[in-house]
């Protein structure tokens, strides 16, 4: 949630129209959707309660979650109009997330 | 212990006590920066740097020990409180903290995989309906961070 409040914060009201900001996670995400819409934010979030999506795309840090359960490893991937991936980054650390002007670079890159 | 009751004695017991009254407060402020600069990239970016803070603290309480004259207690209980934030710390951001690599379907230049999820209110979201249209984003994340 920090690093989604923190790319929005970054991203003009133009760009907010013209890109789709897709946060996906397992958790329940009535209370994240919320607090996006409280700050304005034009995101969607996504349930992806048995973690399918993030399986197909290779994004599972088994047993990495506080219960012994599979949980997502942090990702962001920016997908140009045709959905192909233009740029993506990965965590090996899940205190750490891409700077949201890195993102931002390659959002305005496409 | 014969130079105790000297003016330059006490002086020494009085730096090892404000040593050992800095070591904790500069391992809390180390924790107070990193919840307060949470949402700040660069403080989020570098979870090391509480580490650092608390080997500084932990420094600080051994430097306290070891000058102490007087009363050693608070100096010991300095060196207790930020040693195991250091290890506690150190613990976290070097191990639990860790994500091992996995293979994943990402690859520069090709199609993301398609998928169908419901949104906030039940509704499903595909992706590949995006196509021709806007460029998307997609943030996979867990809990708060």
């Amino acid at each position: 949630m920090a690093e989604l409040q923190g790319l929005g914060a970054q991203l003009s009201e133009a760009e907010k129209v013209g890109v789709e900001i897709v946060a996906i996670s397992p958790d329940p995400n009535e209370q994240s959707q919320k607090v996006a819409e409280g700050l304005r934010l034009g995101y969607r979030f996504l349930a992806d309660t048995d973690l399918t999506v993030a399986r197909r795309y290779g994004l599972i840090h088994a047993r990495g979650g506080p219960d012994g359960q599979d949980v997502p490893r942090p990702a962001t991937v920016v997908l140009d109009k045709d959905g192909v991936v233009r740029w993506f980054s990965v965590s090996h650390n899940f205190q750490v997330r891409p700077d949201p002007n890195d993102v931002l670079r390659a959002v305005r890159a496409l | 212990m014969a130079g105790r009751q000297s003016p330059w004695h006490n002086q020494r017991v009085e730096s090892s006590t404000r040593l050992a009254i800095l070591s904790p407060l500069v391992a809390l402020g180390a924790i107070a920066a990193y919840v307060l600069f949470f949402r700040v990239a660069v403080v989020r970016n570098h979870p090391e740097g509480y580490v650092v803070a608390f080997a500084v603290a932990t420094g600080l309480a051994v430097l306290a020990v070891t000058r102490t004259r007087g009363r050693r207690w608070p100096a010991w209980i300095a060196l207790g409180f930020s040693g195991l934030l250091l290890i506690g710390g150190a613990w976290f951001n070097f191990v639990a903290a860790q994500v091992p690599d996995t293979a994943t379907a990402l690859h520069v230049g090709e199609r993301a995989p398609d998928f169908t999820l419901p949104d906030a209110s039940g509704r499903p979201v595909t992706l590949a309906d995006y196509r021709g249209k806007k460029p998307v984003v997609i943030v996979f994340y867990r809990g708060y961070w």
